[in-house]
């Protein structure tokens, strides 16, 4: 008997959602940002659907080791099997539903829900209840009765990712190219990443999209919003983006890395000049490993996201997932990663740095917490929700003559990924299953292994 | 009084623990505890459970179904939600063969 999950029969798809959302017009609505109706639907055709990060692999080595998260508004605990493998298994037990783990992490011999005493073991299974006789007087089947797994579970390099969707493409196809760009982070150097430290959680009254399209494409308000900040750590403002001679936009499926070449950018940032050399020394590792134009993008000026809202910094390091929590607020979830072989000098440096900067008090993320806000909040007025909010930057700079995989533009200081981010989740929105899901891809499909 | 064979002592390892099926007395529970042999009753006087599934830390036997413990020499019962003790059977070691001697008793057979 299988545990798996029932595969969620899906709801009729809104109407009207291409007048909330005109990519080629370069422009989308104020009222996605804070309508229920919208919400519930991309609970369940994006987070119900499309593989979401859960986790690093360096959080949970032994067995019975495992950390919860959620996907979507869906609790869910992450553990390591005997086996050596991963599952995921809904933080909910299937007799009365209450949540049966309520640490963030640990190890353990299995979960014993509070309510009416029943137990699984790491694999989820049930193995006894208090009162075990009744249960055996009404014949009951065990076997019938464990957590609920999810669909599928795979990992990329480290980065655990899982779905409730069993008819999902597999996490190759759906992260397709863009891993070619993500292996710039997470295997740079021979042993690949860790997180480090444990994970650090805030809220915000924001919804998710603002937070993830932010990091998917949005270097623009970087010079503006985090100027004082730059100020603070570096002495001096945050590069100007428009200076430099190359930078790309790239996208897959909805997700996208912008990014400069200029190796050290972004590290600069934490004001910590060891981090710098650091990247600098490894950098003709790098090189090596990856190529010239993969060394330059270690810690440069970029960010990314893989849709739907799991996003990271290279340089600041800063790893996180925006869990929606409603249509205007989210619970923000970060970790630190670092690459296995540094030194722990450089582990703890990048520790400290990530929490000046991008934690719930750090100098930049507070600058984005208060737009953020503002751009959901606005958006209760129903006169302003109506309001079209301009994303046409860069419409034509599509690279048609270029080797590098995906979808590329050209520049940074480009809208294009925003635009693909949108689109992606309008496709969602409007298909009643992954078949019905457009391919918009037009770059490289292949990467070099 | 009846011996009941157990197994080999070579057979159990430091620290571990096996179930010896039973059908007249109940299963029994054979634990080695750095060299030193036990035997207690191998249901869990909580819930359905079989002891030799869990975990032995020191001279405890952890539950594998809700984490109650028993302490292995005298069988008592050491942790919610295991209140009633563990009966415990003495133990004799004849050359390489480990018995539990068990004291023919009405209220055992009745339990098995």
């Amino acid at each position: 008997m299988s545990n798996l999950i029932k595969t969620i029969d899906t709801t009729d798809c809104l109407e009207g959602i291409e007048s909330v959302c005109d990519i080629e017009g370069g422009r989308i609505s104020g009222e996605i940002f804070y309508d229920q109706k919208i919400y519930e639907q991309e609970l369940e055709k994006v987070f119900a659907r499309c593989w979401l990060f859960v986790g690093h692999e360096s959080q949970i080595k032994k067995t019975g080791d495992y950390i919860t998260t959620t996907m979507g508004e869906d609790e869910v605990i992450v553990i390591r099997q005997k086996s050596g493998g991963v599952k995921v298994l809904l933080n909910a037990c299937p007799h009365r539903g209450n949540k049966v783990c309520f640490s963030e992490s640990g190890s353990t011999r299995g979960f014993i829900c509070n309510y009416h005493g029943w137990s699984f073991n790491v694999e989820g299974n049930l193995i006894g209840q208090h009162e075990s006789g009744i249960y055996e007087d009404s014949n009951f089947d065990k076997s019938k009765w464990g957590l609920k797994e999810v669909a599928k579970v795979d990992s990329y390099k480290g980065l655990i990712f899982a779905t409730f969707d069993p008819d999902s493409p597999t996490l190759e196809e759906y992260l397709g190219p863009m891993t070619w760009y993500l292996d710039s982070l997470f295997d740079n150097q021979e042993g690949g990443t860790e997180f480090v430290g444990g994970c650090i959680r805030s809220t915000y009254e924001c919804n998710w999209k603002i937070a993830a399209e932010n990091f998917v494409g949005d270097i623009l308000h970087a010079g503006w919003t985090h100027d004082s900040a730059a100020r603070a750590m570096l002495g001096g403002s945050v590069a100007k983006v428009s200076d430099f001679d190359e930078s790309y936009s790239v996208n897959w499926n909805g997700h996208g890395y912008e990014f400069a070449l200029d190796t050290v950018g972004n590290v600069a940032v934490l004001g910590d000049s060891q981090l710098n050399k650091y990247l600098h020394t490894i950098k003709p590792s790098v090189a090596e490993r990856l190529g010239e134009f993969r060394s330059n993008m270690i810690g440069s000026v970029s960010s990314c996201t893989i849709f739907p809202n799991f996003s990271f910094l290279a340089g600041q390091n800063t790893v996180r997932i925006w869990q929606p929590r409603g249509p205007n607020k989210i619970e923000l979830f970060t970790w630190v990663v670092v690459n296995k072989s540094a030194p722990q000098d450089i582990k703890d440096r990048w520790r400290k740095g990530a929490m000046m900067t991008f934690s719930p008090t750090g100098v930049f993320e507070m600058d984005d917490g208060e737009n953020w806000e503002y751009c959901t909040k606005t958006a209760k007025g129903k006169v302003t929700a109506k309001q079209d909010l301009f994303i046409g930057l860069g419409m034509d700079t599509y690279l048609e003559d270029t080797d590098l995989p995906a979808n590329v533009y050209k520049g940074q200081l480009n809208e294009a990924n925003s635009r693909a981010f949108y689109q992606r989740w309008q496709d969602l929105l409007q298909a009643k299953s992954w078949a019905e899901v457009p391919n918009r891809n037009k770059g490289k499909a292949e990467v070099e292994k | 009084m009846e011996k009941v064979y157990l197994c080999k002592a070579t057979d159990l390892e430091a620290n571990q623990v096996k179930k010896i099926e039973n059908n007249t007395f109940g299963d029994i529970a054979v634990y080695n505890l750095g060299g030193q042999f036990y035997a207690t009753a191998d249901l869990c006087t909580h819930a359905t459970a079989s002891l030799a599934e869990g975990d032995i830390e020191d001279d405890m036997i952890v539950c594998p179904v809700h984490w109650g413990m028993f302490h292995i020499p005298s069988g008592e019962a050491q942790g919610f939600p295991c209140e009633t003790d563990l009966q415990t059977y003495p133990v004799e070691v004849v050359g390489d063969e480990v018995f539990a001697v068990i004291e023919v008793d009405e209220n055992i057979i009745a339990k098995a």
